[in-house]
């Protein structure tokens, strides 16, 4: 048939051509005898993102000329390195570091993608909250670099005095908005489904009521919650008075405060150094002043620290170390990532260096006070209910102290699971 | 400007009817014929070479499965274009083997997951799990001095070599604690080779540092004295671990309480009091994330109503999506109007842009204070658009016409081309009205192409996740009611909050499962609804 | 790669098809004829003016008047991201004052940042865009002809499972195709996690999907009657198909391939998970770093590059419009 006998034709040059080509995409045998030398063969595969990528490429080159390792810096997203860590660390094919914010660590730990960290000796040269932020139940697991926290942003051409309590500043926030010096008397952004409990926080610490109990050795104790307490609660009924009073407004959000307190609209923004740029550059003529208090105790705020934390799974843990402890954890690096990122080092010696910024200044001192957010895993079930209650209650929907307690109760219900 | 090919006006181009004839057709077929004939080879061969490379690396690794998987697939290819006939499976076959291995893999994949714990606290393997809490429990003991070390090694036995703090020169193994040695020391006075033993320097240490690491060499016989292990292979400190494992029981033991943990069946060691050792680890757990997903009482509760807002949802984004998409494809569909090709651009910039931009330019135009919509266009009114129940519905409606439209636009200008004109000419001719033309005429030919895709976009947003996440997060919520779901929850992003947002954190087991059963209902309506395109498709 | 949408391909192409659909040819062109050159021709106009005004408004006007409104409805939304883009220190909706200030320079920066190299993505995305539609194209038409020209067992239930499939819920998608390809990887480095071809081919696992349908549905309106005619003449299938019918139905291949573009050019979370190196990643990979930390998130560099980033897809419409509406019409039905 001539069908069949073209057909064998096809199937023979196929093969033939399919045997060539293989040929050239084999890959070349093992290298013949190597050297004696045991040499270093892997690179450290290290996920940052972009904006730290610039400063890490130094860093790695000279780890590299020194120490003979590679370091491969891939960028990544940095809202997506948390989850994709998690997900790909157990495959094997993870990186060996990764760049994170420190309330992911209970996370990371409960999925057992961390390794823990020794910082030796080096542990007294960063700042204490640094290092209790990236300790989870005892342990040491990251390499912080930089702390940040929120403070009072006072205009001081509407607002010449630094308020002592949050009454104060409410009093002479409306004095200023009935002189007509003022639009708001105050500004802070909410969300109007999900509020801001992070930004409240401090207010609410005034009353005495963290999120979880402190244990005490200094760290939170995540199944006892701290937020039902009776601060809690007044904390609560002073949420609606501040709402009904146009203190609070949950219509306003994190960009439109900032617009309007950079028009000059308002003397106080409560907000964090992500929003200097924008107000220098708006020609207010600010201050950066402690949280005051609303509930008599220091209105403390969180705490946010980043790091490097080193993969469990990781094949290169020595040279993960050795590169986060004794090269991103120096003087040069630390005011680097400072000067790119804008946050302030972690590093006792940077830290004290950036101190010549006077608002770094402030905000440190601010930080001084504070708590590092809960690192622990069921900080993600406590947001959402804090959030949407806090809404609630600032919008005069129900009983405030009821839905507190509602919230209390919920909240510990889906812990327990 | 109507644009139509140059070709169309060209009289040259516009030949007599007469067929072209017989022999000029097949002589030029004949040399087509070879042509193709050796691309066939060609791709084939191409096809075939990196079949036997992937097959030659597999047998090298010893995957046979997948060796074995790889061959039949190569067979199976290679056939189908070398058999004469079968010409479906020749058209068929590249689309779905890219189907097979990128889609089909994936839902296989999502549907196992189903039938596991994974999730958070249950990321890995039994081994990864025992692994993270031996170097979790390892802690270094309060305050106690830093050691220089140096990693030497003698026959495959890796060492410390070590100076304490008072400057003494110690050796020890995992199996022999410390013991005093005479060493060579540099010029800091640390101890850096010894006899008999090679020092490890850095390029050593590195390509070694897996065992390293994992060096411990105890302080002295009491292994309560704890372990020296070093994590940068130059100083060493003093660890103790409060947990031990012990593998022949498969346990762990606290030495500081004495409890015992251990495999209680569920993925985790677990103590009598019920206290869980983390991290756990994957395993398979049958039917039981179903079980869970109907006895789940925070699903249950706002189920009916949920449901119904998600199809209502769903079909009014598909229903108001298309009627706009096809109007406006009628519209500028008009030969004679100037213009049209802007108009057209301009209706896709809700497509071009990323999504969630998008979502959030329209959170802030709903903002009940400074929204534009409420202080522009409404005069200062204060309208709840995203914290009213009904009104946040009308919203996300309103956002997702938005975002949709142009998808539907854009399927209906081209399926509008199908329609041969000379149709509706013929029916105008005859009196037909243009409203009766369409709607007799142009739209049940275009329901039968697009009728499937208006299917599919069904599916797509009865598990609009992102939308509804973007825009209010399911919310309004009635948070005195102390129901979860929101005014705008659809199932997907209910189960998320459920899923995700409980307990230990996210369950991919049980989101799976949710999703499973998600996919069965969207899966049966679709499947009754393509019955009925069937039903379409015979009426031509 | 030769374009499919190449106008002299596409010439030569419909010179060879001419005969085949002479048949119908000719009623097609006398329907259009006129009208065709009633608007080309400049001399005529004057008679289409002097037409009185509620008559120009029933035929066209409403539909300027629609195109206006929709104009509005479309746009106005982005204003507020261009505005943003326009004010170096811009918040996305901080404020009902749109263009405030107007100044080009988050435009400037965008290509002057080494670690976010905006010009590389934006090639990216063309080039990823641009392959993967024409493979989905070219793909999806396989599968398309097959499914209206061919009859066979499984047909219908092929149909319905393309559908299905693409219903299922894909929560884990992302831990599945991270597996898949970087045990793909390890065999083929080249299209491995982190490679721009590697994305591509797990796009063009998408490639059978409503696509299909769309140009199924279209298909079935050409008559078989040309088919048929061409394997009279002695074509084979191949040459039926590449030859003939792929002309026939460019107005659809010309929408599936914008569709399958805008879709590529948008998609963020696999291309996140495969593309590692900044100098690889695409345009919605890339962007969205600029946002996605709270802290610090840079609206006005974002929304300039979101601005610039529509600029293809819109131009690749523009170009496929003249194949989407102008493309040569089947004529007549069955």
């Amino acid at each position: 048939m001539k069908v069949t006998s073209r057909s064998f034709t096809i199937t023979g040059a196929l093969a033939m051509s399919a045997i060539v080509l293989a040929g050239c995409t084999a890959p070349a045998g093992e290298p013949g005898g190597g050297s004696e030398e045991p040499q270093f063969e892997g690179s450290l595969t290290v996920w940052v993102d972009a904006d730290r990528a610039g400063v890490l490429e130094d860093v790695a080159a000279a780890f590299e000329d020194e120490r003979g390792v590679s370091v491969e810096l891939v960028t990544k997203d940095f809202g997506a390195i948390r989850d994709e860590f998690i997900t790909q660390a157990p495959t094997g094919n993870g990186p060996d570091i990764i760049v994170g914010a420190h309330d992911w660590l209970g996370k990371l730990v409960q999925n057992g993608v961390v390794a823990p960290l020794e910082l030796g000796d080096k542990a007294s040269e960063f700042q204490d909250v640094a290092v209790t932020a990236m300790s989870y139940e005892g342990q040491t697991y990251g390499l912080p670099y930089s702390v940040e926290n929120i403070a009072l942003v006072r205009n001081v051409d509407i607002a010449p005095e630094a308020p002592e309590t949050f009454d104060d500043l409410i009093a002479a926030g409306q004095a200023a908005v009935a002189e007509g010096a003022a639009e708001y008397p105050f500004l802070v952004g909410l969300d109007p489904t999900a509020a801001d409990p992070y930004h409240l926080y401090p207010l609410q610490a005034s009353f005495g009521a963290p999120v979880f109990e402190i244990t005490a050795d200094g760290t939170y104790d995540p199944t006892t919650l701290a937020l039902g307490n009776e601060g809690g609660e007044a904390f609560a009924v002073k949420l609606r008075e501040w709402g009904q009073a146009g203190i609070l407004n949950t219509n306003i959000s994190g960009d439109i405060a900032r617009e309007e307190f950079v028009a000059g609209k308002s003397g106080y923004f409560l907000t964090g150094p992500w929003n200097i740029p924008a107000i220098s550059e708006g020609g207010i003529n600010y201050a950066i002043d402690p949280i005051p208090t609303a509930g008599g105790e220091t209105a403390t705020p969180f705490v946010g620290v980043q790091g490097f934390y080193v993969s469990s799974e990781s094949e290169n843990q020595l040279a993960a170390n050795e590169f986060l402890v004794n090269y991103i954890g120096t003087d040069e690096v630390q005011t680097a990532l400072y000067e790119v990122g804008g946050r302030a080092p972690a590093l006792l010696s940077a830290f004290e260096a950036a101190q010549s910024d006077a608002d770094v200044a402030a905000f440190g001192a601010v930080g001084a006070e504070g708590v590092p957010m809960p690192n622990v895993p069921a900080m993600d079930v406590v947001w959402s209910d804090w959030g949407s209650t806090e809404v609630a209650i600032i919008n005069g929907q129900g009983d405030p102290v009821e839905l507190w307690r509602a919230m209390v109760e919920s909240i510990q219900s889906k812990i327990t699971g | 400007m109507t644009s139509t090919t140059p070709g169309a006006q060209q009289p040259i181009l516009a030949p007599p009817a007469a067929p072209p004839s017989r022999p000029r057709t097949a002589a030029r077929s004949h040399a087509q014929t070879v042509r193709g004939l050796l691309i066939k080879i060609a791709l084939l061969g191409l096809v075939d070479a990196v079949a036997l490379f992937a097959m030659f690396v597999l047998v090298m690794r010893e995957s046979w499965l997948i060796f074995a998987i790889a061959a039949v697939v190569t067979v199976v290819i290679n056939v189908i274009y070398l058999r004469p006939g079968w010409l479906p499976a020749k058209y068929l076959a590249p689309g779905v083997f890219f189907l097979a291995v990128f889609q089909i893999f994936i839902v296989g994949y999502s549907g196992y997951i189903a039938f596991t714990n994974y999730g958070d606290g249950h990321n890995s393997t039994k081994e990864d799990a025992i692994e993270s809490i031996i170097a979790n429990s390892l802690t270094r003991v309060p305050d106690s001095p830093a050691y220089r070390v140096t990693v030497v090694e003698q026959f495959g036995t890796y060492g410390f070599l070590v100076t304490d703090p008072d400057g003494e020169t110690l050796l020890g193994t995992p199996d022999q604690p410390l013991e005093e040695v005479d060493a060579e020391e540099d010029s800091t006075g640390k101890a850096v080779a010894v006899t008999g033993w090679t020092s490890l320097g850095f390029g050593d240490l590195l390509a070694n540092q897996s065992i390293v690491v994992d060096l411990s060499v105890p302080l002295s016989d009491d292994p309560n004295d704890g372990a020296l292990r070093t994590p940068d292979g130059s100083s060493a400190y003093v660890y103790t671990s409060d947990l031990v494992y012990d593998e022949a029981a498969d346990s762990f033991t606290d030495t500081t309480g004495g409890e015992v943990y251990v495999d209680g069946g569920d993925g985790a060691f677990v103590n009598d009091a019920g206290r869980e050792l983390q991290p756990g680890w994957k395993i398979d757990v049958g039917f039981e994330n179903f079980q869970r997903a109907f006895t789940n009482e925070d699903i249950r509760g706002p189920l009916l109503s949920v449901t119904l807002w998600t199809f209502a949802f769903a079909i009014l984004s598909v229903a108001s999506t298309f009627i706009l998409g096809l109007f406006l494809a009628i519209v500028f569909n008009a030969p004679h109007m100037r213009g049209k090709k802007i108009y057209r651009v301009i209706m896709v910039l809700p497509y071009a842009f990323p999504g969630f931009l998008s979502a959030l330019v329209f959170l802030g135009l709903f903002n009940e204070q400074f929204g534009f919509f409420n202080q522009v266009l409404l005069g200062g009114a204060s309208i709840p658009w995203l914290t009213d129940p009904w009104l946040a519905k009308f919203s996300i409606l309103f956002v997702n016409l938005w975002l949709g439209f142009p998808y539907m636009f854009l399927i209906c200008t081209g399926a509008l081309q199908s329609i041969p004109e000379e149709l509706s000419e013929a029916a105008t001719v005859d009196g037909a009205r243009p409203w009766a033309v369409f709607r007799l005429i142009k739209f049940p030919l275009l329901l039968v192409s697009v009728a499937p895709l208006l299917i599919s976009s069904f599916a797509f947003n009865f598990n609009n996740f992102n939308l509804i996440y973007m825009l209010t997060g399911g919310g309004p919520r009635d948070v005195a009611a102390g129901v979860d779901a929101g005014a705008t929850d659809i199932l997907i992003t209910l189960v998320y909050k459920v899923a995700f947002g409980e307990g230990t954190g996210r369950d991919y087991g049980l989101a799976s499962a949710f999703a499973i059963l998600i996919f069965l209902i969207v899966a049966t309506v679709s499947i009754v609804s393509f019955r009925q395109t069937k039903a379409l498709e015979e009426l031509n | 790669m030769s374009n499919p949408f190449n106008t002299e391909q596409g010439a030569q192409v419909g010179d060879r098809l001419n005969p085949l659909v002479a048949g119908s040819g000719p009623t097609d062109r006398a329907a259009r004829a006129p009208r065709t050159v009633q608007t080309a021709d400049g001399r005529l106009l004057p008679t289409r003016r002097r037409r009185s005004f509620p008559r120009w408004f029933a035929d066209t006007g409403w539909r300027h008047l629609i195109g206006v409104v929709m104009l509005v409805f479309a746009a106005f939304p982005l204003l507020y991201v261009l505005s943003a883009s326009l004010n170096p220190t811009g918040t996305l909706v901080g404020s009902n004052q749109l263009f405030r200030v107007v100044d080009f320079s988050n435009y400037v920066e965008l290509f002057q940042r080494p670690q976010q190299p905006y010009a590389a993505w934006f090639l990216n995305s063309l080039v990823i865009g641009l392959v993967t539609a024409a493979g989905t194209v070219f793909l999806g038409a396989l599968a398309a002809y097959a499914f209206s020209r061919l009859r066979f067992t499984g047909r219908r239930v092929g149909l319905l499972t393309l559908l299905l499939v693409q219903m299922f819920p894909q929560l884990l998608g992302v831990v599945a195709i991270f597996l898949l390809m970087s045990g793909i990887g390890e065999i083929f480095p080249q299209v491995g996690i982190g490679t721009q071809s590697g994305l591509i081919l797990v796009y063009l696992g998408g490639a059978l999907g409503v696509n299909t349908y769309l140009m199924y549905g279209f298909f079935n309106t050409i008559p078989v009657s040309i088919d048929e005619a061409a394997k009279l003449d002695g074509a084979s299938h191949a040459q039926i198909f590449f030859g003939i019918v792929l002309r026939l139905v460019a107005p659809i291949l010309a929408v599936v391939g914008l569709l399958s573009f805008i879709g590529t050019f948008s998609e963020f979370v696999i291309a996140s998970i495969m593309l590692t190196d900044p100098q690889t990643q695409t345009l919605a990979v890339g962007l969205y770093q600029f946002v996605s930390q709270e802290t610090s998130r840079n609206w006005a560099i974002f929304s300039a590059g979101a601005v610039l980033a529509a600029i293809p897809v819109m131009a690749l419409f523009l170009y496929l419009q003249k194949y989407i509406i102008g493309g040569l019409t089947a004529g007549s039905v069955k």
